[in-house]
């Protein structure tokens, strides 16, 4: 049985992913998640860019700082009243000339519900271990990487920043509420403190994970019937190889590891 | 919430306050503002008896709920002295902005006429100018300012300020003081003396009826206030 090699180590491995990642179409989803207590609605998209290639034998392809961008836009509404006093107006009392004195009672305002939208954009790194899936789909040979387990998006720094803009987002729509102006950064920060570092990244985990921890990479397809001699005449036909079977490894070949791919063929 | 400058659709940082001057039995309504000249029902009363010397006044407050599509006032049936001030106001989040509204001239919350008054709390800062949205030339300001609290200190400090009411009075278009400047918050009091029935609306909210149907109104009241 005729075999055909074909060997990339780790630079050829990683011009190969970013070929294979940067042709990834940007993926989108919406959705409502929970932001601390409140539920958010959201629409997020995201796109990919490879890392750094690290080839570990028998069959997994490490990618080091895959980095996942991603922009997000948010609303939730919830009632001011939840997360604030009520605010009452004192009695008030004027001095008529002459008259007397005429007085408003105290007038207690409850907070209305409102909505805060929250548009942000950001990136994630994550390491992630692939391993590669070669099936036969019709007629046609597939090799794709297949994600191998959940990894941990490394939030950091974006759960602060996600908050700061939720605040940003919160200001002008409280400074339109009657009454609320002096009350605004007890206001922003009754609502940021509600939903916490923990409600961001709680929210954040789910919705942007799905984006790495089922992912497929796309690396190779080719038909099972593979033309090595084009036709030179009517009596002399093109001739085709068929690939009986696609296999691959990762190879440790002297000091180099390598990705390799073997193709059984036969006339 | 709506906190709009306008007398003529009270909500719930407002008061309308009418002095009921002569004895007698005044029947009115509570109406969503707009609808002054549509109602014709007047289920709730003031009865004004003779009463005390002339000058003396109490001050009476009827509570306006919404129930059901409707307003309720309470007390429905109220007796007052000759002098007496009656004030109503509604403190309901899902209420509409209304209007009090009486058989006579004078008792009617959407034109201020004689010894009636408007109190308005200032929710938001900005300058208010506002004017009388039937045509007069009656004017004024109200520049309301952001205290900018940044402490506890500051906070308590400006709560005070909100027991401070300020008072303007309008007697025949005369307006004293004709500015005047607030915190947030703080209330205002128009008292309209005597005049041709007035309304205290921000000076926005007529121009931008203007811009739909107001104009000819507004015109049609200036003239017949000249012809007059």
């Amino acid at each position: 049985m005729a075999e055909i090699t074909a060997a990339l180590d780790e630079t050829g491995a990683n011009k190969l992913l970013d070929t294979a990642i940067g042709i990834l179409p940007p993926q989108s989803k919406s959705g409502s998640g929970s932001l601390g207590p409140f539920v958010a609605s959201y629409g997020v998209t995201a796109s990919l860019t490879n890392g750094d290639i690290d080839l570990i034998p028998p069959d997994i392809i490490r990618i080091v700082d895959l980095r996942l961008d991603w922009s997000l836009s948010l609303s939730f509404g919830f009632d001011l009243s939840s997360i604030l006093p009520d605010f009452c107006l004192p009695r008030v009392c004027v001095n008529i000339p002459c008259v007397g004195k005429v007085c408003t009672p105290k007038i207690c305002i409850d907070w209305p519900t409102i909505t805060i939208p929250v548009s942000f954009s950001d990136f994630v790194k994550a390491t992630g271990d692939f391993k590669l899936d070669i099936r036969l789909v019709g007629n046609v040979w597939k090799v794709q990487a297949l994600i191998v387990g959940l990894p941990n998006l490394p939030f950091g720094a974006t759960t602060a920043l996600l908050l700061v803009a939720i605040g940003a987002a919160a200001t002008p729509i409280l400074l339109a509420i009657p009454f609320i102006g002096p009350f605004l950064a007890i206001a922003v920060n009754a609502i940021l403190l509600v939903i916490g570092i923990a409600g961001v990244t709680g929210f954040l985990g789910p919705i942007l994970t799905p984006f790495i921890s089922g992912l497929k990479i796309p690396i190779y397809e080719q038909p099972k019937l593979f033309p090595v001699l084009p036709s030179e005449g009517p009596v002399d036909p093109q001739v085709d190889i068929t690939i009986d079977l696609v296999t691959a490894m990762v190879a440790h070949n002297g000091a180099e590891d390598e990705l390799v791919l073997t193709a059984d063929v036969s006339p | 919430m709506q906190n709009t400058l306008d007398s003529r659709a009270l909500h719930r940082a407002d008061y309308y306050g009418q002095r009921f001057m002569k004895a007698g039995n005044f029947s009115y309504d509570v109406v969503p503002a707009g609808g002054v000249a549509i109602s014709s029902d007047r289920p709730f009363s003031v009865k004004v008896r003779e009463g005390k010397a002339k000058g003396e006044m109490n001050q009476h407050n009827v509570v306006v709920t919404w129930h059901d599509g409707k307003f309720r006032a309470a007390p429905a049936a109220l007796t007052v002295d000759t002098g007496d001030m009656v004030m109503w106001n509604c403190n309901q989040r899902d209420a509409m902005t209304l209007a009090v509204i009486g058989d006579q001239e004078f008792f009617n919350s959407s034109r201020l006429k004689n010894e009636s008054g408007y109190s308005h709390a200032f929710g938001l800062p900005g300058e208010y100018r506002w004017v009388d949205a039937h045509g007069s030339k009656t004017s004024g300001m109200v520049t309301v300012k952001d205290p900018g609290c940044k402490n506890e200190a500051q906070l308590k400090r400006w709560r005070k300020t909100l027991e401070e009411g300020i008072l303007v009075m309008i007697n025949d278009g005369k307006v004293e003081p004709s500015s005047v400047e607030i915190d947030v918050g703080q209330t205002v009091f128009f008292l309209v003396v005597n005049g041709p029935g007035i309304s205290i609306t921000d000076a926005r909210v007529v121009e931008y009826s203007r811009g739909d149907t107001g104009k000819a109104e507004g015109d049609r009241s200036s003239a017949k206030a000249s012809a007059r």
